[in-house]
């Protein structure tokens, strides 16, 4: 590497460590990382650790099937995935979705998107040091898991969101406790504001830390919470919106320091936009089928095309290509964890080694989605 | 004359036959029971994720579930210190040298859990081309705990069945 041309002056000054697979972060990801004492002087990101051919593995198997294994990648986030891949595939079968299946999808994608967020916030928790802010996030994330598996009957992996509408209607007890579940979380919302993001402890520990400007965000194509956090406001949602979004009412969380604790305050904020959501779209979820019948091997037209959903991590997309035949000819996902990644190297200099964990868990990087 | 011989040394060794059983029972079983009953109730797992499993095991070590409970706490340390490996789904063919490698570097007694159906058969992948078909082909496995991902309360199962398993482990080296 150029690494000795760059700092010859002093080469032996700096070590070469390897952090990972196995370190006590999120594991199968590895980070090379060069350390002069304290100091990290460049990093290298080392992904593909849980490469598992998804692409490929689609070209042999028919939409339907394809359900089950696309969702795995992001299995905190399991409906987001999906809804592109759902979206891709009834535009190329110029499927006309009811509504009610529509509002389901929506609920499911931001039941599921603050799950991912209380994931992300209990981490996040872990790394700062702040061990109230595991055991509540992991606590309160089941309620919601309560909720969905209620709709979709599973924990995690609930294969809710397929071509052609929902798998199975909503059972009317999860209406209820649906809107108790929001009501509920709104005020613990505002605990999690106090004890975590009011906490003199957690400033000091990221304010500042692991900068991303606003130039460099939108050089680098950072999506999602990463980019809102440095004051670029995207969110697909808006920008393009898709299913029944049109109908709802709520805002793009932005802020502009961009460091590991706004990353943070966005994604607290994008739940609460997220409980707004849910909350309109169960009290106004109009009645009718919520699926179309397309039997077990759809035949697709020939076509391409190219899809987007805003996942909790940002922006989800999919290309899909179609011969005409019941398989995709090709299949190409874009996620976010991968955009993200992007920003790992500029953000890992010139800081502290006690600071990687939370630079790295703030970019919402989840390695199995990254590698696919 | 051999045959006086032979009764005689075989009346020895029946005699030091009976010691070493009343040695075993009066001290080796005991110590035995003693070694076992300290380890299976301070488990130490190793923090390596492989793969979407390990979501479920975040699960069951927050505040519903809690898995420490059961004497299982996780471990940020050193693998040395730790007795525990839980191989939380899919192996792919880079990672398969570094788990065999976290393998070895962890002190006996060790015992390993395959999670999830990734682990134990390939699962949903065991058709890509960079999968392994199961984490036994390079590692022992003591406890399987089929799902995809299984629930939080199935590996607590699994874990409570390690735990009957080292119990009765039948040597003081608890294996
Ligand atoms: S068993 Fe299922 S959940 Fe577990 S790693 Fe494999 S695909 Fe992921």
């Amino acid at each position: 590497m150029t690494l000795e041309a760059e700092y010859s002056p002093d080469a032996d000054r700096i070590m070469s460590v390897s952090l990972g697979p196995q370190h006590p972060g999120a594991g199968h990801f590895r980070i090379k990382l060069w350390l002069d004492g304290d100091y990290v002087v460049r990093s290298e990101p080392d992904a593909g650790y849980v490469h598992r051919g998804e692409e490929k593995m689609s070209e042999y198997r028919n939409y339907i099937q394809n359900v089950p294994h696309l969702e795995r990648p992001v299995i905190l986030d399991s409906s987001n995935i999906l809804f592109a891949y759902a979206l891709g595939v009834d535009e190329l079968m110029n499927n006309k979705v009811p509504q009610r299946a529509q509002y389901l999808r929506v609920i499911m994608s931001e039941a599921n998107r603050i799950i991912s967020h209380m994931y992300f916030l209990a981490i996040q928790g872990l790394f700062l040091g702040h061990t109230t802010m595991i055991t509540w996030c992991m606590g309160d994330r089941d309620f919601w898991i309560d909720l969905a598996e209620r709709i979709g009957g599973a924990r995690v992996t609930f294969a809710y969101i397929i071509p052609g509408g929902v798998r199975n209607d909503i059972p009317p007890s999860a209406i209820e406790k649906g809107l108790n579940t929001c009501d509920w979380f709104d005020k613990r919302m505002d605990e999690y504001e106090k004890i975590f993001f009011r906490n003199p402890m957690v400033h000091q520990r990221s304010d500042g830390i692991g900068v991303l400007s606003r130039e460099d965000a939108i050089a680098y194509g950072a999506t999602g919470t990463v980019a809102r956090a440095s004051g670029v406001s995207v969110d697909v949602r808006k920008d393009e919106p898709y299913s029944a979004y049109e109908d709802f009412e709520f805002k793009t969380p932005v802020m502009t320091q961009g460091d590991v604790y706004a990353r943070a305050y966005v994604a607290l904020l994008d739940m609460r936009e997220s409980v707004k959501i849910i909350r309109q779209a169960l009290k106004k979820l109009p009645q009718g089928p919520v699926r179309l019948k397309l039997g077990p091997q759809p035949r697709v037209p020939a076509g391409e095309v190219y899809s987007r959903t805003e996942a909790a991590r940002g922006e989800m997309s999919y290309y899909i290509i179609s011969d005409g035949s019941p398989r995709p000819y090709r299949l190409k996902i874009g996620v976010p964890s991968a955009k993200n990644l992007r920003v790992l190297p500029l953000l890992l200099r010139n800081v502290h080694v006690a600071d990687i964990p939370p630079i790295y868990w703030g970019l919402n990087y989840w390695p199995v989605e990254a590698d696919r | 004359m051999v045959v006086a011989q032979q009764q005689k040394s075989g009346a020895f060794q029946v005699l030091v036959g009976k010691i070493d059983d009343v040695l075993q029972y009066a001290i080796g079983d005991p110590m035995r029971y003693l070694a076992n009953w300290g380890r299976l109730y301070s488990l130490w797992p190793v923090h390596l994720e492989t793969a979407c499993c390990s979501v479920e095991i975040g699960a069951a070590a927050g505040s519903r579930f809690d898995m420490e409970r059961f004497g299982a706490l996780e471990a940020f340390g050193s693998l040395r210190q730790c007795d525990l490996l839980i191989v939380m789904g899919t192996v792919t063919r880079k990672l398969a040298p570094r788990l065999k490698l976290v393998y070895d570097q962890m002190a006996e007694p060790k015992w390993v859990i395959a999670m999830g159906a990734c682990s134990i058969t390939g699962g949903l992948y065991f058709d890509s081309y960079n999968v392994l078909r199961g984490i036994d082909d390079i590692i022992p496995v003591d406890v399987y705990v089929p799902g995809c991902p299984p629930r939080a309360e199935a590996f607590l199962q699994g874990l409570v069945l390690l735990q009957e398993k080292i119990r009765r482990a039948p040597s003081l080296s608890g294996r």
